[in-house]
């Protein structure tokens, strides 16, 4: 069995990763706006004898990197050569695209072009001769339409085809000039490293060396003549009266553009697209922020009332009925009291609560990925581009803040985009203050205590706040730290696209899938720790006397001033630095922990599973509702008032609207979690900037929380 | 003129590009070469960037560095 290495490159957001996920059946994240892929995946596929091993890479628009991402994609292809190249090309698009091939076929490895979008150009009635496309490059060409999977067989024998044939590409001519430059560069290498192989001294690698890109020079390990090589260069500079990079890229346009007009046919009138019709409103003059924002407020009240029925049910499901066969099965097995205690009070109730939030998650991801696919996030970045100079960073910065709603981890990620690490590290501190998922468990049970009528004018407040003090922490940094003038904005904006049903359930899962495991392994962990300081030492004749209790009750007075003082609070809050579903896990265990537990009514397992469906089908009938009267398609008023449950009745007993409102303000921009802390150290090297934030962070937090409180104390609240 | 001068709607033929270095190139490598045709589709509500169609495809770039490429107008 052969590996056949396939990189897959080509231009941003032309399908690489939609492509590989329908070759290899694998799960690449893709999305609807350039800059999605940034770093190389692996994804491997059998095709008879042979296994097909494809890296999808960053997308890139030349071989002269301008961001991370593609400086990733160029080092791959220089210092890897793969077997096969692969490239995905934007059919709609076929000119700036032949660009970028013309700059692979220098690299002199057989070429693959996958047409995609090839739906999309019918579309606008443009007609391709592929077969003398293929002949003009000397590659093979093969229409696509990533999403449907149309093409991929054919992708596949091509690929086998080109590799067996050792197919390389047409070798262009670029000039006598240029080709003699090429030539003397080439045999001076030769010269110069006599153990090399000619066939690795390709066109691409010679004009990297004309082009003097010392970055990637110095990581090949060549010895050559730098003086000469700038003779060659000045020569041509001067006969053409460019600059070689100039020179060299009016030459590849002229190529590109001359097989386009031998291939191409379109058609003569251009109409107006949808896309184009869209924007007219979404990206109007004066309405363009309002919808943004009327978006915003939509997505966290359809979240909230869609997805808030079914947090009661698994709730309900997990404190009645699996507790208390939890508890009969504990019994039968005469478990010690203390084991029965770590698993019911501890875990099931701790971890229990985690779990029951994961419906409302699970939606704002939902929502989320649709708006990833949509073709939305490149316009909010391009309606927000101004505001984010006024801290030196630019429109692309908004993306990985936007997806910091889902969680804040992938955004450290997604800042690669971005050219300047002064913006990269700016935006990763910033990224915090915007409210994760994990953020949701707390202001959900706080609004279910205390502003159920006002469930999403609350939540969207919270979420506009976090990005307010991001900005205006940014120009503070900005002024202070992080001087210096923002990258240019240069963005293309995609068309809109229908995500597919496939890329929403499966990109909607993998996002939730972190969440599920997080709680199910280290928040799990965190709970067992935190019900040990809770039962140390050992049975305390009430919570405050533990080992937690104590530590809370030490710290509370620093919170006194922020409306909520008391030692559970206090406590939650230091476990929730961890990770913040910790807080509401900590809540839920000491709160159980101070209640006797009612004595366990009737055992009848066949009454408590129809209990479940019912009760299933109940809370669908809530969340229907709710989302139709969220729609305003009708106001209506959901049955009786519900009998408040455990930790709500708690809560009310403990905080006061205000102080409530205040903690959820702190939980909001205090102390970013741990996981986000690893991917700092992975991005930038060092926990450093992650020390940072949990100071500054921390104390934003307590200052905005004081602010409040107090306040709206004075108010009269 | 500019290519920043020119309004909502309008049209024009680039003439020149006069950038430096990196951006100069990312310009040209994204298709913005003297002799192409530009329509401004829209500017954003804070007053900048702006939205260009060349080539085929939509892009957004800045004032700032619209101020670098010249253009002239066609009607
Ligand atoms: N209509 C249509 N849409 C497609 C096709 N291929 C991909 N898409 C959509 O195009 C968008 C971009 O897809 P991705 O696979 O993320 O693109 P990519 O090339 O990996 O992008 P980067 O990683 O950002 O460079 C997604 O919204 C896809 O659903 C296609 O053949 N037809
Ligand atoms: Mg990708």
């Amino acid at each position: 069995m052969r590996e056949i290495k396939i990189a897959v490159v080509g231009n941003p957001n032309t399908g690489k990763s939609t492509l590989i996920n329908a070759l290899a059946k694998a799960r690449l994240q893709v999305g609807n706006w350039p800059g999605v892929t940034v770093e190389k995946k692996e994804a491997t596929l059998k095709v008879g004898d042979y296994t097909l091993a494809f890296v999808d890479l960053p997308g890139a628009y030349s071989l002269s990197p301008f961001s991370l991402e593609e400086k990733i994609a160029r080092d791959y292809l220089f210092t890897e050569r793969p077997d096969v190249i692969l490239c995905v090309v934007d059919s709609t698009n076929l000119e700036r695209n032949l660009y970028f091939v013309i700059q692979l076929m220098e690299l002199e490895i057989p070429l693959v072009l996958a047409l995609n979008l090839f739906d999309e150009a019918q579309k606008l009635g443009y007609q391709i001769d592929i077969p003398l496309l293929e002949r003009l490059l000397g590659v093979k060409a093969i229409p696509t339409i990533a999403t449907r999977g149309e093409g991929i067989e054919e992708l596949k024998s091509a690929i086998v085809e080109v590799y067996l044939q050792n197919k390389i590409p047409n070798r262009l001519s670029y000039g006598e000039d240029l080709e003699e430059a090429i030539d003397r560069v080439r045999l001076q290498l030769l010269t110069l490293n006599p153990q090399l192989e000619a066939s690795l001294l390709y066109k691409g690698l010679l004009i990297k060396l004309l082009e003097g890109d010392q970055e990637l020079i110095s990581r090949l390990n060549l010895k050559f003549n730098p003086e000469e090589i700038k003779k060659y260069l000045q020569h041509i500079e001067k006969v053409h009266g460019e600059d070689i990079e100039s020179y060299l890229t009016d030459l590849r346009y002229g190529l590109a553009t001359g097989v386009v007009r031998q291939v191409l046919h379109k058609p003569e009138i251009r109409k107006i697209t949808f896309t184009e019709r869209v924007d007219r409103v979404l990206l109007n003059r004066y309405l363009g922020i309002p919808i943004f924002l009327l978006m915003m407020w939509l997505l966290f009240k359809v979240a909230f009332d869609v997805a808030n029925p079914y947090v009661d049910f698994v709730d309900e499901t997990i404190n009645g009925p699996i507790m208390k066969w939890a508890n009969v099965g504990l019994e039968f097995l005469e478990a010690p009291e203390w084991l029965n205690s770590l698993l019911l009070h501890g875990i099931l109730a701790g971890v229990g609560i985690v779990f029951s939030f994961l419906p409302v998650i699970g939606v704002i991801m939902l929502l989320i990925t649709f708006l990833e696919s949509s073709g939305y996030m490149a316009r909010a970045a391009f309606l927000m581009d101004r505001l984010m100079r006024s801290f030196g960073v630019q429109g692309k910065s908004f993306i990985p803040m936007l997806l910091g709603f889902g969680c804040n981890v992938p955004s450290v990620y997604a800042t690669r985009v971005l050219e300047q690490e002064r913006e990269r590290k700016l935006t990763i501190f910033l990224v915090p203050f915007m409210s994760c998922g994990a953020r949701l468990p707390v202001y959900v049970v706080f609004v279910s205590a205390f502003f159920v009528e006002a469930s999403g004018t609350i939540l969207f407040s919270l979420y506009v706040l976090g990005i307010g003090t991001a900005i205006l922490l940014g120009i503070f940094l900005h002024k202070l730290i992080y001087r210096g003038k923002s990258s240019p904005f240069i963005m293309e904006l995609p068309p809109y696209r229908l995500p597919t049903f496939r890329d929403l359930r499966v990109h909607t899962w993998m996002k939730l899938r972190h969440f599920v495991i997080k709680a199910g392994t280290w928040i799990l962990a965190i709970n067992v720790v935190i019900w040990v300081l809770l039962n140390l030492p050992w049975k305390p004749n009430n919570p405050e006397e533990s080992y937690l209790g104590k530590t809370g009750a030490l710290l509370a007075p620093i919170f006194k001033p922020l409306g909520f003082g008391d030692w559970a609070s206090t406590a939650s809050l230091l476990a929730g630095s961890l990770a913040k579903e910790v807080v509401v896990s900590t809540m839920a265990q000491i709160y159980a922990s101070e209640e006797e537990r009612a004595q366990e009514e009737t055992l009848n397992l066949i009454e408590d599973l129809k209990g479940i469906v019912f009760n299933f089908g109940a809370k669908t009938k809530e969340a229907v509702y709710n989302l139709i009267s969220t729609m305003g398609i009708a106001t209506l008023q959901v049955e009786e008032p519900e009998e408040a449950k455990g930790l709500i009745v708690k809560l009310q007993e403990h905080f006061t609207p205000l102080s409530a409102l205040s903690f959820m303000i702190f939980v909001l921009l205090y102390w970013p979690c741990f996981v986000y802390g690893i991917a700092v150290r992975a991005e930038l090297g060092s926990f450093k900037l992650y020390l940072q934030a949990i100071l500054i962070h921390t104390l934003v937090a307590w200052l905005v929380s004081l602010l409040f409180y107090q306040v709206g104390r004075i108010l009269g609240f | 003129m500019k290519l920043s001068d020119l309004k909502k709607g309008e049209r024009g033929k680039i003439v020149a590009l006069n950038l430096k270095g990196a951006l100069k190139k990312r310009f040209q490598e994204m298709g913005i070469l003297p002799g192409e045709e530009v329509l401004v589709e829209r500017v954003a509500p804070l007053g900048d960037p702006v939205e260009i169609y060349i080539k085929g495809y939509h892009l957004s770039l800045r004032m700032e560095e619209a101020e670098g490429i010249e253009v002239e107008v066609l009607k």
